[in-house]
C-alpha cells in the first residue's frame, strides 16, 4: 500500500526513523574510530591515498544508510511516540560525537 | 614572472572550506531561523505550503553542500595534507601533516583538530540529511508539528555547532600550515 499525502498527515514514523538513523550513524562513527584507536578493529582503507579515514567514514555511512532503511521499512507507517526516540537519537549523537574527540581516546 | 595567485591546491581548499563549508553554515543559519520561527498554527493554507516546500529545499541545500564539503575534504584536500615527504626534506612546507608535527607547539593541529576534522564532519552531515529528509518529505508539517520541529531544531543545533568548531580548527591548521 502505497504512502498517501492524507497517511503522511498522521504517521511521523518515517521523520523518527530518519532522526534515528542519523544517531545510529553518529555513533557508529565515534565506535569505528574508538575501535581503530585502542586497536582492536582497523578499517582497511578505501582509498589509499586519504588512508584509513575513508574506509571508517565510508563503514560509517553505510551503517547509517542500512540502519535508516530499515527503520524507515518498519515505521514509514506508523505513528511512533516521539520523546523517546528523540531522547535515545541524542543520546547517540553525543556518545558518537564524544568518542571522535582525541582526549577521550586518552581515557580508554 | 610567472606567478600564480592561487595553486591548484589551494583552490580546492578554498572551495572546501569557504564556498562548500562557508555556504553550508550561511544555509544551516537561516535553516536555524526559518524552522525556529515560521511555526504556527495547524495550517494548510498557501502561504504555510509554501513556507514549508521552501524550508525543506534550503534544509536540502544545506545537506548537499555539507556532503561535498566532507568528500572534497576527505577525498582531495586531505591526501596532499598527509602526504609523506621524501627523505632527507628539510622544507616540509609541501607537507603539511609532517610540518605541524615537526614544531612541538603545533603538534596539537594535526593530533587534535584534524583528527576532529577527519570525522565530525560525517555526522553533522548525516543530521543534516536527516532534517532535510523531512523538510522535503513532510513539508510545512515540519514548521507545525511541535515535536518534529523541536527535534530538527536540535539536530540543526547541533550540527552548526559541529560545522562552526571544525571550521574553526580548519582556519587554525590552514593558517600554519596551508595546502599551497
Amino acid at each position: 500500500m502505497a504512502t498517501t499525502e492524507n497517511d503522511r498527515d498522521v504517521t511521523n514514523g518515517a521523520a523518527l526513523a530518519a532522526f534515528l538513523a542519523a544517531g545510529i550513524g553518529a555513533f557508529a562513527m565515534g565506535l569505528v574510530v574508538i575501535l581503530n584507536e585502542v586497536g582492536l578493529f582497523a578499517v582497511p582503507a578505501l582509498y589509499a591515498p586519504a588512508g584509513g579515514v575513508s574506509g571508517r567514514t565510508t563503514l560509517a555511512a553505510v551503517i547509517w544508510l542500512v540502519g535508516w532503511a530499515v527503520l524507515h521499512h518498519r515505521w514509514k507507517r506508523r505513528r511512533v511516540e516521539p520523546r523517546r526516540v528523540h531522547a535515545v537519537t541524542l543520546a547517540l549523537i553525543l556518545l558518537g560525537v564524544l568518542l571522535t574527540f582525541p582526549p577521550v581516546w586518552g581515557l580508554l | 614572472m610567472d606567478t600564480k595567485l592561487f595553486t591548484e591546491r589551494s583552490i580546492w581548499t578554498m572551495l572546501h572550506g569557504i564556498v562548500l563549508g562557508g555556504g553550508a553554515l550561511l544555509g544551516l543559519s537561516a535553516a536555524l531561523f526559518a524552522v525556529g520561527t515560521m511555526h504556527g498554527p495547524d495550517s494548510v493554507d498557501a502561504t504555510a505550503q509554501r513556507q514549508g516546500r521552501n524550508v525543506g529545499w534550503l534544509t536540502a541545500f544545506v545537506a548537499v553542500a555539507l556532503w561535498l564539503t566532507v568528500l572534497v575534504g576527505t577525498y582531495v584536500s586531505f591526501p596532499p595534507y598527509r602526504a609523506t615527504p621524501p627523505e632527507g626534506l628539510t622544507d616540509l612546507a609541501r607537507y603539511p601533516r609532517s610540518l605541524l608535527q615537526s614544531n612541538p607547539g603545533t603538534v596539537w593541529l594535526h593530533s587534535f583538530a584534524m583528527e576532529i576534522k577527519e570525522h565530525v564532519p560525517w555526522i553533522a552531515a548525516m543530521l543534516a540529511t536527516a532534517v532535510a529528509f523531512v523538510g522535503v518529505r513532510y513539508h510545512s508539517r515540519l514548521l507545525n508539528d511541535a515535536s518534529l520541529r523541536r527535534m530538527a531544531m536540535m539536530l540543526l543545533t547541533i550540527c552548526f555547532v559541529l560545522v562552526s568548531f571544525v571550521s574553526l580548527l580548519g582556519v587554525f591548521i590552514n593558517k600554519v600550515a596551508p595546502l599551497e
